[in-house]
């Protein structure tokens, strides 16, 4: 089992690994100009100090605390509005032409207005995330109500379930993997717009700080902060993967 | 008279043309503890018919009652098992939640549970309480949705071809079932079927549908003594003589 897994990426962790050297290599020869990277040796030994000091937790934790906020907020409403939307026409009809008007909108064009109104705090930055995080989620649980089979809901109707018990126990659990995908697309797209965000707001967070240190010719803990951005996308990303392998057990289904 | 259907039509709208006038003036009475068979061919209205009995699909003309109730929506007393066995289970719940389905919406999901295993155990599926549909075959799938309905313990049973999609030994499997459940409880069935010798193992009465646009041709007494065989049933004379008409009826309605 474990032997299969290695085996499995060993090939892409391979690329990887000869790709770093690649750079090291043309760094150290001189194909590439210092200034613009430093080789990957030096970056990691940056990383390695910031991450012996504890400095990154603080600026770690903030963009962590703002993403989650975002993405919790974003997704209970894309949830709440496209069941809503997906079960009762009157609420679709209500809330379409709202919702086909802003969907379009690049949402890190509504940060610039958002500070206007909410200054550059935290309500700024969630606000930002949440706007991006709804849409994903809004419709793909809308596809996901309406796309419940007639016969499950015929089965219930035929046993006497009432709406609130076939919302709960039928339409939800039916919709979920649609939710959880949308919710998967949503999470890449929180962390841009946290990461903007910050970069805007310039108060501190691993965005801000990735401005700053290029702002500040500090190359070297520009790409460490990078690298601890990036390695927070992957852990997210495999924490929501997992939440998603664990819910849709029962899709995992041999043909 | 538990079931009745009074001149009931069906009309679907189609695009542009006029409405597609599937069901005729179809009326049918179903009395209380008689199992009666529907039997027609593929596509003749059969699942229509069985739904709008269901209260799941409402008629373009006429009435259906219980009870000499006219009905609007779904009876409690009757319960639909549907001809798409298998979208009708939820496969994200395990088959003893499937079963307690039936009842979790009137006495909790606990209770409902624990009351699960009766009518499992009664469709031979003890034991497979924890394991999930799509781990089943058809036939043990079928059953599932069978021990479903028995657990809501309805006066009325409907069955749209409830067995046309399994093999046919698991049919004759499922045919001794349903005449053991059958005799133990009282209950009245209504089932669908286009397979002759199903009706005629299973029915007391078989009303026989003509093709499209569908009206009941006749109702037919069966008239063979229960406690039946599923197998023995098949070499009595009478079976033989009735499968031979109604064969012969619904062959030449087919090429005519
Ligand atoms: N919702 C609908 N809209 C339009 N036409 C429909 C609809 N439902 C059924 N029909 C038509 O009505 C006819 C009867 O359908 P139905 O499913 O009741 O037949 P059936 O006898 O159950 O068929 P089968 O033996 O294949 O189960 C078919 O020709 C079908 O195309
Ligand atoms: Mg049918």
């Amino acid at each position: 089992m474990w032997g299969d897994r290695v085996r499995a990426v060993l090939p892409g962790v391979a690329v990887l690994a000869l790709l770093l050297a690649g750079l090291e290599w043309a760094v150290q020869a001189g194909l590439i100009r210092r200034v613009l990277l430093p080789p990957p040796s030096v970056i990691g030994a940056t990383l390695w100090d910031l991450l012996a000091s504890g400095a990154f937790v603080d600026p770690l934790l903030a963009t962590l605390q703002l993403v989650f906020a975002g993405f919790a907020i974003g997704s209970l409403i894309g949830v709440l509005l496209g069941t809503a939307m997906g079960w009762w026409p009157a609420a679709f009809r209500l809330f379409e032409p709202l919702v086909e008007l802003v969907r379009p909108v690049p949402k890190s064009a509504l940060v610039p207005p958002l500070m206007l109104f909410l200054g550059i705090g935290f309500t700024m930055k969630v606000t930002s995330v949440a706007l991006v995080v709804i849409f994903p989620v809004l419709l793909n649980t809308l596809q996901g109500v309406r796309g419940v089979d007639r016969v499950m809901l015929d089965a219930a109707r035929t046993h006497g379930w009432g709406s609130a018990h076939t919302l709960r126990h039928l339409v939800l659990p039916a919709a979920l993997p649609f939710v959880l995908a949308g919710m998967r697309i949503s999470l890449g797209l929180a962390l841009v717009l946290a990461v903007l965000a910050e970069m805007l707001a310039g108060e501190g967070g691993l965005g801000f700080l990735i401005l700053d240190m290029q702002r500040s010719f500090l190359i070297r803990q520009m790409y460490a902060w990078l690298v601890i951005l990036a390695v927070l996308g992957l852990v997210l990303n495999g924490i929501v993967a997992a939440l998603e392998r664990r819910a849709l057990h029962w899709q995992n289904r041999n043909p | 008279m538990l079931l009745e259907l009074d001149a009931v039509s069906k009309a679907f709208p189609t695009r542009g043309g006029p409405p597609a006038r599937v069901m005729e003036r179809v009326s049918l009475e179903v009395r209380a503890g008689e199992f009666m068979a529907v039997l027609g061919p593929s596509g003749c209205g059969k699942s229509t018919l069985l739904q709008m009995a269901a209260g799941l699909l409402p008629p373009t003309e006429g009435v259906v009652r219980v009870l000499g109730r006219p009905i609007t929506a779904p009876p409690p007393e009757a319960v639909y098992v549907f001809q798409q066995y298998s979208r009708s289970l939820l496969p994200w719940r395990s088959v003893r939640d499937n079963v307690a389905f039936a009842l979790e919406h009137r006495i909790g999901r606990r209770a409902a549970r624990a009351a699960a295993e009766a009518p499992l155990a009664q469709v031979g599926l003890a034991g497979f309480g924890d394991h999930y549909p799509w781990q089943l075959s058809g036939g043990m799938q079928q059953r599932v949705a069978i021990a479903r309905a028995l657990a809501a313990e309805p006066a009325l049973l409907l069955m749209d071809e409830p067995f046309s999609a399994v093999d046919a030994l698991t049919r004759l499997d499922l045919h001794a079932l349903v005449l053991e459940i059958c005799a133990r409880r009282k209950l009245t069935v209504l089932l669908v079927t286009h397979d002759v010798e199903e009706a005629i193992t299973l029915a007391d009465r078989i009303a026989v549908l003509t093709p499209r646009p569908t009206t009941v041709a006749q109702v037919i007494e069966v008239g063979i003594d229960r406690p039946r065989d599923p197998v023995a049933t098949r070499e009595l004379p009478r079976f033989l003589e009735l499968r031979h008409a109604l064969l012969e009826r619904l062959m030449t309605r087919h090429v005519g």
